[in-house]
């Protein structure tokens, strides 16, 4: 049987890890070489490493740092942060990335993820998107177009290019650790058939249950919760099996 | 040394670092020469069928790849796209003829209310006992749309179950394969790159 995903989010601004609440007011949460090597001896199910302010200050992702997260890795690694070209991609990919995030890019420019997804095939696509809720439904969040894409439209145009999965943020819940956005997540998971890796709110084991159980979702990523509180990603997964939902538990 | 195929298809950095961390001798190539001269070959990849098998082409390698695999024995481990190459006919995107070193074709998961790719840790279900032990038995990284359908049900090696019955991991006289990761599933696939380059 397939087992839960649970994915520790490194979340990086350029030189040191940062954790943000509601994407503003990062704090400074340690070193991303040490990380990846904690969370490596702690046998996680896979890493997502994020340098998450390398489009918005139009920087290049620092491929030796990436090299060195990396290569304490013997799980699966997703590495994201302003990639907009093929290059981008094969240089990661070269030096031993698993997947590859696209964000920024992929909302105003469908034809780069189609190409991304001809070149190097769908399963080492991840599409990242920040969600949030106003009146009229979700929208993705965007510092480059001014008319923000719905929620499903966004989803419409990425299944149309095969992607080959979904990281999706809750924007309102980034860091509140008051549970995941399962309205959202509920919305997402009926839209496409693609894996998707739930973002955003978890503070406590029991919002992995409680995402499991109320949704068709099969991974969870998280941040905050391993770096403020004093539950690991083992800790969630022993809950989860309390609760018998499958996990590997190594 | 064993030989890790470069032929522009995926991740072969984390092949060559698991290879490492155990201390077995190898080199990431495409020349002939060096690739004659290994003690075994490691054929990784991620991506498409069609693109595996031009890749293979454009770069020469399906001739001595045959050599020394079919006519010379040496032992062989095939990973992922790997693993589907050797099979005689792919359908990514379109049918294709592949290695051909078991007979059977490879095709797109059914999509029964599946998330697709399969994506993650499973159980394998072991078939053949003698490639699998207890410690290389358990929950092994998967990533992967397509699955293959051999023709004889002997090579089956390990089984996989999501919603029916996917096949794992093939074994042939000196042939073996894994649709999973052994470099990305930790202590038991370090256990199975292990158990299978000792025997070698």
């Amino acid at each position: 049987m397939l087992k839960l995903r649970i994915i520790p989010i490194l979340t990086f601004n350029g030189f040191a890890l940062v954790k943000t609440k509601q994407f503003s007011n990062p704090r400074m949460v340690g070193n991303p070489v040490q990380a990846a090597r904690v969370y490596n001896a702690r046998k996680v199910d896979e890493l997502v490493f994020l340098d998450i302010f390398a489009s918005k200050n139009q920087r290049e992702i620092n491929l030796q740092l990436i090299r060195n997260v990396i290569n304490e890795c013997f799980m699966p690694v997703a590495i994201g942060g302003g990639i907009s070209t093929l290059d981008d991609i094969n240089d990661l990919l070269k030096i031993g990335a698993d997947k590859v995030v696209i964000k920024s890019k992929a909302i105003f420019d469908k034809e780069f993820v189609q190409t991304a997804v001809r070149f190097f095939g769908s399963q080492c696509i991840s599409i990242s998107l920040d969600a949030y809720k106003i009146e009229e439904g979700y929208r993705i969040k965007s510092d480059s177009i001014k008319e923000p894409l719905t929620l499903e439209k966004f989803i419409e145009d990425m299944e149309e290019v095969d992607v080959g999965e979904y990281i999706v943020n809750s924007v309102d819940h980034d860091g509140m650790m008051n549970g995941f956005d399962l309205p959202l997540l509920e919305k997402i998971s009926f839209m496409t058939n693609k894996p998707i890796v739930a973002v955003g709110g978890a503070g406590h084991p029991s919002h992995f249950s409680k995402l499991f159980q109320s949704t068709q979702i099969e991974a969870a990523g998280a941040a905050s919760i391993y770096h403020f509180t004093q539950f690991t990603p083992m800790d969630v997964k022993q809950q989860l099996k309390k609760e018998k939902l499958p996990v590997r538990l190594p | 040394m064993i030989a890790i195929i470069d032929y522009g298809m995926g991740n072969l950095a984390s092949v060559k670092k698991a290879l490492d961390y155990l201390d077995l001798k190898n080199a990431i190539t495409n020349n002939q020469q060096e690739i004659e001269a290994a003690s075994a070959i490691i054929l990784p990849g991620v991506g498409s069928f069609q693109q595996g098998m031009n890749n293979l082409h454009e770069r020469e390698l399906v001739e001595v790849l045959n050599h020394e695999v079919k006519i010379k024995k040496k032992p062989f481990w095939g990973i992922c796209l790997g693993m589907q190459l050797i099979f005689s006919l792919g359908t990514e995107p379109h049918e294709c003829n592949g290695l051909g070193w078991i007979k059977g074709k490879v095709v797109k998961i059914k999509n029964n209310g599946l998330r697709i790719p399969h994506m993650g840790w499973n159980t394998i279900n072991p078939k053949i006992q003698s490639a699998f032990d207890e410690a290389t038995i358990g929950d092994y990284y998967f990533i992967h749309s397509y699955h293959v359908l051999p023709e004889e049900n002997d090579v089956i090696a390990a089984t996989v179950s999501y919603q029916e019955n996917l096949v794992a991991s093939v074994l042939k006289e000196n042939i073996f394969a894994t649709q999973f990761h052994p470099e990305k599933s930790q202590d038991l696939g370090l256990s199975l790159l292990k158990k299978f380059f000792n025997a070698c």
